[in-house]
């Protein structure tokens, strides 16, 4: 494998994805900077300026043609992917912690922090994709405060009408996108803070990752959970390598903890699992503190991860990585 | 016989993969069937939208003349 360095960002990684082609690359960061790259190069295409923060997530929409972003600034951004300008801005009266599309494009769902006084919210948006992207509505089509446990992150799963959270309790949950009912939870999914949840390909089950050190695949419709993988770090990001039956983690003690060896090495690794074997395959070294993000390129041949150190790497995967058959020639659906 | 236990214990292991895959492979495809049908239901429903909305339109352009 190729680890191509990506230096680009001053400070740590929040959250980095590839677009649905998988030819880009988008990393967003505490410095307040989005960036996207060509995935095969690592040559960076362009910069998103306007935040005044932390941005703290991104989404793409499935045509790469518009680009959301939530920041610390308590500031939602709609950019033009191509021509990086800032095409809308909605204000809140706390950060945005997470975003994300619905499969048709439609729709943004966001998560605003509970601060001063300030109930957590969950909104969505309808995004008018009629001209060039500047007229959208300031008002949500709905929006709702979940009780109970923060909403930590988000998503649109292929049931119409439900978003699916993770929560800061270790809940997972899915509610009603014009009610705001909880109509269904998993009190349990996690002993500790949700810290990422990624859908699969037909968004019919995820991944999460939680601070409790392990990562689970949950079936969207039931919230039952299917899969675990248990480490022994705390856990900030997992995802699923699509056409691999494999599942990637990443994570790591904070650097306060860590002794100043493995931070001079570059000991802080992605970790590899089966996925329905539930058993760990490899580890890739590499970063100088925690991993943040992971993000596995939509045809799965490459993956990147983002750090707390401000990098992000890119992994190709070599013909060995597909060849590799440790478990024998069970096919094993995506 | 520590030879013999070992074959045990792999075959053992091999069969309890093999039901793993297994039933893995069969929720997916369970599941992508319910996935399939909630996208035909919802495609149905917007095909008929745009024909309502087609239909109005052209109500409305007969009108106007």
């Amino acid at each position: 494998m190729r680890p191509i360095l990506l230096q680009g960002h001053e400070r740590s990684l929040t959250q980095i994805k590839f677009n649905q082609e998988g030819d880009l690359l988008f990393s967003c960061s505490k410095d307040h900077i989005i960036n996207v790259w060509f995935s095969h190069n690592g040559e960076r295409l362009g910069t998103y300026n306007g935040h005044n923060g932390t941005v703290w997530t991104i989404d793409m929409d499935s045509k790469s043609f518009f680009l959301v972003s939530g920041s610390a600034d308590n500031e939602m951004r709609l950019w033009s992917v191509q021509t990086g300008k800032c095409l809308f801005v909605w204000e809140f009266p706390t950060a945005v912690k997470r975003v994300a599309f619905s499969d048709d494009d439609k729709q943004v769902v966001c998560i605003t922090e509970q601060r001063m006084g300030h109930q957590g919210a969950i909104r969505i948006f309808d995004i008018n994709r009629d001209g060039d992207g500047t007229q959208q509505s300031l008002e949500p089509t709905s929006m709702f405060h979940p009780v109970g446990s923060k909403a930590t992150v988000c998503a649109f799963p292929y049931m119409p009408g439900l978003i699916l959270t993770g929560h800061e309790s270790g809940k997972v949950a899915l509610f009603d996108a014009q009610t705001g009912e909880e109509v269904l939870s998993n009190e349990r999914a996690h002993m500790d803070v949700v810290t990422d949840l990624q859908l699969s390909p037909d968004r019919s089950y995820f991944i999460t990752s939680s601070k409790d050190k392990t990562a689970r695949i949950h079936d969207a419709k039931t919230l039952t959970v299917l899969k675990t993988f248990s480490t022994e770090t705390p856990l900030n990001s997992a995802a699923l390598a699509p056409n691999m039956p494999y599942v990637l983690l990443g994570g790591g003690q904070e650097a306060m903890s860590v002794t100043t060896t493995s931070l001079r090495q570059g000991k802080f690794e992605a970790r590899f699992w089966h996925r329905v074997f539930e058993e760990e395959v490899g580890r890739v070294k590499g970063h100088f503190g925690p991993l943040n993000t992971i993000a596995v390129h939509p045809a799965g041949t490459a993956y990147a991860s983002g750090g707390e150190d401000g990098f992000v790497r890119v992994h190709h995967f070599d013909e060995s990585y597909f060849k590799t058959r440790p478990y024998g020639e069970t096919e094993i659906l995506n | 016989a520590d030879a013999a236990e070992e074959t045990t214990v792999s075959a053992e292991l091999v069969a309890q993969r093999k039901r793993a895959v297994d039933e893995w492979n069969a929720w997916r495809v369970r599941v992508g069937e319910e996935v399939e049908e909630v996208r035909r239901a919802r495609g149905e429903l917007v095909a008929r939208i745009q024909e309502e909305t087609e239909k109005e339109q052209e109500q409305d352009k007969e009108e106007i003349e």
